[in-house]
């Protein structure tokens, strides 16, 4: 061997030493080893009899080192203690006028500065120990920091308009249907009556079509009252916002541009105010352009005067109204005022509104209210895995602190104390939880893209998630909290070992059966909380799979659906409307990949359209207290096109024109609700669409589910599109083949009918059906990956406890095995007890999860918060995971020689 | 041969005797016990140097690296004036301590 040197120091660490000492003593014995080596060459032995005679001379390299250790104690300080605090030292008395305290401070600060140098070098001499609990804790933290970008984004971050906490939501209250729209005619009567708001607007959304270089295009906008730019105190970029002379209908041709729009569709050009463009084939001026990131209606590009008439209606709600609160005006007292002046209305205006109230919220809260309850779940969740995590790391280190008894016995033993003991522990779980937390921050950081686009229409305001400085605050605070949690078992055990019991021992812990007693606790509560966490996620999945095998009355595969505007200056008629749509279903039905081919006003899964009604021959109702339904306007092929049955009587058909008699078609749910013992064909109904006259039922189809897949069909009436005519519809065709192929045949039948004309959402129905599960497909994956998170964190924790447990009992299995012990009976002694510990857990957890099933019950459809199936398939897994974790060890206990176990001792 | 336990309250004035004459290294001072006591005393590496290591902390005895000519750099070891005092007082203790322990046995003079 030609350096000893180097030999020695692999072999041999003094921590605490000084460097300069541990670098002489290390010198020195590889002089030593090298005489001893040069002595066997001098003998006549061959290099490798002489390097192995040389190694023979220190064999127990770990005793040799606590034997210097405790022979040179003096020098058994770091070198911090004996270069930086005199320093620190003469730099204070130097300085009288220096106050005490802050003296006391630096020396704090060069204290914790040692105990963090000390914890660095003793965390980088295990390695494999510091990459599994930096891992652990960094699952942990980073999942949570992670979910906690998106809380703060959605939920924390305030809207990024001047004093949003000013900015409320008014809804007007119906007695049949709770929080609603309000009707043009009440908003008016709002912003005259009331004495709470600086200011209140209307909105609501539109879309135009643009002829551009591109061909015809369909772009969002939004139609405000004059002043909602000012009641959002955002001014625009360029130019000017609307003024109140222009809020008028027949004054309204101009138009703000959004930055995004102004940029891509006009260059950026800032010529552009007071230029005119086109929109659904009306000359429009622009006066303005709004800031880059104004996050008001994001999916609009233009905006427009709402330009009420005179005489609005009071029976039809479509406007979203947002107000400024006045200085000092809280919500509550705003809310006050808002249902007195409704009331008022309400007894005022008995025929369109009777019964109606109003509510205000903060503008905020209605944003984001109903993503709350999910979130606020996801981020329990990730706390349990921070538990689950800290117990984890907790264990390691207890693992550590009892075969590093002899360590701290030492340290004891040279005078540290025990607060001195607690805190040198403890700032060694911090150092390892802010590792742990970096890495969790990247991990975060790396995961943060899926997640947005995963949230991508299930979660508003989803583009406000980001790792901002909130994020990296909360990372830290967690970080040393948990590091402070899990460092405080181990510290405190490690405070109680006492000197003489711990040499005593020969080395091994003298806490051994305390420390047994919480490593097992530790154990089972992580194996209680991924319990609860995997329940949680059975459940939410059960939920699911029972949600995506609903039946919602038709069938969407094969389907591609797009919508079609018609601007009221080409097509101002009914017939005109009725015409065009006629022709595009002839074109694709033409089409040879179409199988059929129908229109509506609202597509399924795309929310409701009530309209109330009233039933031939029945007496008339007080307002607002008839009944109502859903309302649909659908051509002949529709139900066929979407495999709607036909129960009784007749579909719609050509020969159900604009001046033939009047025809409905209603669904089961409907003949279930208002005929419920009479045949409903022949009867009449006066549908409140705006036409004079009864509707006589002909026929009758299967219910659909019109607003998502949990909610049930609701009753539903349809009239032939020919008999009230829409300007705007969706258009629906069936193919064989992969709708999204139709795409472009769809296109070009469409602009062989109108050039000018775009067909524009063009989506599968299958995708829209399962976008309405996109919010529960969020809180399923997250929930499922946190409890996956848990359930490995809880097998490495077993499989660390049970792995430990082997190598401490390893001469009491060669001592069974010596006297006749079968490799069964180890095996089963080992996973045994193993999984005793697993089974404890189980239980506890499944009492835990059962307790606190009532906070996913809101987010379950069709499964209660107690179903069997998923509380006994979490046991199996995670017994089945925890005997795994038991074997692997076992295994290796199995192998024991008996002769070379007892010989240890 | 002996016990360790016999060899333990030993150890510390055996270096210490090695060293009165000369400054020795550790090596020397190992091998010296062992060819001088004819082979019935050793001591190993292990037990040998943090007896030095001790020695040297309580100021018995200083460690010097030298580098002698035609020879490796060495930790040779002296004793210092108060280890020549602690020396003498133990070397005198033994000699009682071994005179008691044989007047006791009556073996003395054999």
């Amino acid at each position: 061997m030609c350096d000893w040197e180097a030999f020695v120091r692999a072999q041999f660490r003094l921590p605490g030493l000084a460097p300069e000492r541990e670098a002489r003593i290390v010198r020195e014995l590889a002089a030593q080893l090298e005489d001893f080596y040069r002595e066997a060459i001098a003998t006549g032995a061959s290099e490798a009899d002489a390097d192995a005679h040389a190694c023979r001379q220190i064999h127990d390299w770990e005793r040799m080192a606590q034997d210097v250790w405790l022979a040179d104690r003096r020098h058994a300080r770091p070198t911090f203690e004996r270069t930086i605090e005199p320093r620190l030292e003469r730099l204070t008395s130097g300085q009288q006028a220096l106050p005490h305290p802050s003296r006391g401070g630096l020396l704090v600060v060069a204290n914790i500065l040692r105990d963090t140098r000390y914890a660095i070098r003793q965390l980088t001499q295990t390695p494999g120990f510091t990459v599994v609990a930096i891992l652990a804790l960094a699952l942990g933290i980073g999942a949570s920091s992670a979910i906690f970008s998106v809380v703060n984004g959605v939920l924390l971050r305030p809207l990024a308009y001047p004093n949003p906490s000013d900015l409320v939501r008014v809804h007007e209250i119906l007695q049949k249907f709770g929080r609603f729209s309000v009707a043009p005619a009440t908003f008016l009567d709002w912003r005259q009556q009331n004495t709470v708001f600086e200011r209140i607007g209307a909105l609501n959304s539109t879309g135009a079509t643009l002829v551009g270089a591109a061909g015809a295009e369909r772009i969002a906008g939004g139609l405000v009252s004059w002043d909602m730019f000012d009641l959002l105190q955002v001014a625009p970029a360029l130019g000017r916002t609307f003024r109140a002379e222009e809020d008028v209908p027949g004054k309204d041709g101009v138009i703000i541009l959004s930055h995004g729009t102004w940029q891509r569709r006009f260059a950026g050009d800032r010529n552009i105010l007071g230029q005119s463009v086109t929109l659904s084939g009306t000359p429009v001026t622009v006066i303005g352009v709004m800031p880059a990131g104004f996050p008001f209606m994001s999916d609009a590009e233009f905006w427009r005067p709402l330009a009420l008439p005179a005489n609005p209606t009071r029976g039809g709600h479509f406007l979203a109204v947002i107000a400024r609160l006045k200085p000092g005006v809280t919500v509550q007292q705003a809310g006050a005022e808002m249902k007195t002046i409704s009331e008022r209305l309400a007894v005022q205006y008995p025929d369109a509104s009777a019964n109606e109230s109003a509510e205000v919220i903060g503008l905020q809260d209605s944003v984001v209210a109903g993503i709350r309850p999910a979130l606020l779940t996801l981020l329990s969740a990730v706390g349990v895995v921070i538990l689950i995590a800290c117990a984890n790391v907790a264990n390691l280190l207890l693992v550590r602190a009892s075969v590093r008894g002899k360590e701290i016995a030492i340290r004891a033993a040279l005078g540290a104390g025990r607060r001195r003991l607690i805190l040198q522990m403890l700032s060694e779980s911090i150092v390892l939880a802010l590792a742990g937390g970096s890495v969790g921050l990247l991990l975060a950081y790396l995961v943060i893209r899926p997640i947005q686009t995963l949230s991508a229409g299930s979660i508003p305001r989803s583009n406000d998630i980001s790792i901002d400085s909130s994020v990296l605050l909360f990372a830290l605070l967690v970080s040393l909290a948990t590091g402070i949690l899990f460092g405080l078992a181990p510290a405190w055990q490690a405070s109680r070992s006492t000197i003489g019991s711990v040499l005593k021992e020969g080395g091994r812990s003298s806490t051994a059966s305390s420390g047994r007693w919480v490593r097992n606790s530790l154990l089972v509560a992580e194996v209680a909380m991924s319990i609860v966490l995997l329940v949680g996620a059975a459940l939410l999945l059960r939920s699911f799979a029972r949600l995506t095998s609903v039946d919602p009355g038709f069938r969407p595969e094969h389907v591609l659906a797009f919508r079609v505007a018609l601007p009221n200056t080409a097509y101002p008629q009914d017939h005109h409307r009725i015409a065009f749509f006629n022709k595009l279903l002839e074109g694709l039905d033409a089409l040879p990949e179409v199988t059929s081919a129908g229109t509506t006003q609202t597509l399924p899964m795309r929310g409701d359209y009530i309209l109330s009604f009233t039933i031939q021959g029945q007496p008339a109702p007080k307002p607002n207290e008839g009944p109502s339904a859903n309302y649909r306007v659908a051509s002949p092929n529709y139900f066929q096109t979407l495999s709607i049955p036909l129960l009784r009587g007749r579909a719609f058909t050509d020969r159900d024109g604009e001046k033939s008699p009047m025809v409905a078609v209603v669904d089961q749910k409907f003949v279930e609700r208002h005929f419920p013992d009479r045949d409903p064909i022949g009867q009449g109904i006066d549908i409140g669409n705006g036409t004079d006259g009864f509707y006589e039922i002909v026929g009758v189809v299967g219910s659909i589910r019109l607003n998502d897949l949990e909610t049930s069909p609701a009753p539903t009436m349809y009239v032939p599109f020919t008999q009230d005519s829409f300007s705007s519809a969706w258009v629906v065709s069936r193919t064989n083949g992969d709708p999204a192929a139709l795409w472009t045949s769809i296109r070009q039948a469409v602009q062989a009918i109108d050039r000018s004309l775009p067909a524009f959402a063009m989506t599968p129905l299958a995708d829209v059906v399962s976008d309405s599960l996109a919010q529960r497909r969020f809180s399923m994956l997250l929930l499922g990956l946190f409890a996956f998170i848990a359930l490995f964190l809880a097998a490495v924790g077993l499989y660390g406890v049970v792995a430990y447990t082997v190598s401490q009992r390893t001469q009491e299995i060669g001592l069974r095995m010596a006297i006749g012990a079968q490799r069964g009976d180890v095996l089963r002694l080992v996973v045994g007890g193993g999984m005793k510990l697993a089974i404890a857990g189980v239980a506890i957890g499944i009492a835990c999860a059962l307790a606190l099933a009532h906070l996913v019950a809101t987010m379950l459809y069709e499964v209660t918060p107690f179903d069997p199936a998923s509380y006994s398939a979490t046991a199996l897994v995670l017994l089945a995971v925890a005997a795994l974790a038991c074997y692997v060890p076992a295994r290796r206990a199995m192998r024991v020689d008996p002769i070379v176990a007892l010989r240890q001792e | 041969m002996f016990s360790s336990e016999l060899k333990k309250g030993s150890t510390e004035m055996l270096v210490l005797s090695l060293l009165e004459s000369q400054p020795r290294h550790g090596y020397e001072i190992g091998k010296l016990i062992e060819s001088r006591s004819g082979g019935r005393l050793t001591f190993a590496l292990p037990s040998l140097y943090p007896t030095l290591l001790r020695l040297e902390n309580r100021g018995w005895i200083k460690g010097r690296w030298v580098e002698k000519a035609g020879q490796r750099e060495r930790c040779f070891y002296r004793l210092t004036p108060e280890g020549r005092r602690v020396l003498a007082k133990q070397q005198d203790n033994w000699k009682a301590y071994v005179a008691a322990v044989n007047e006791v046995m009556g073996t003395n003079g054999v």
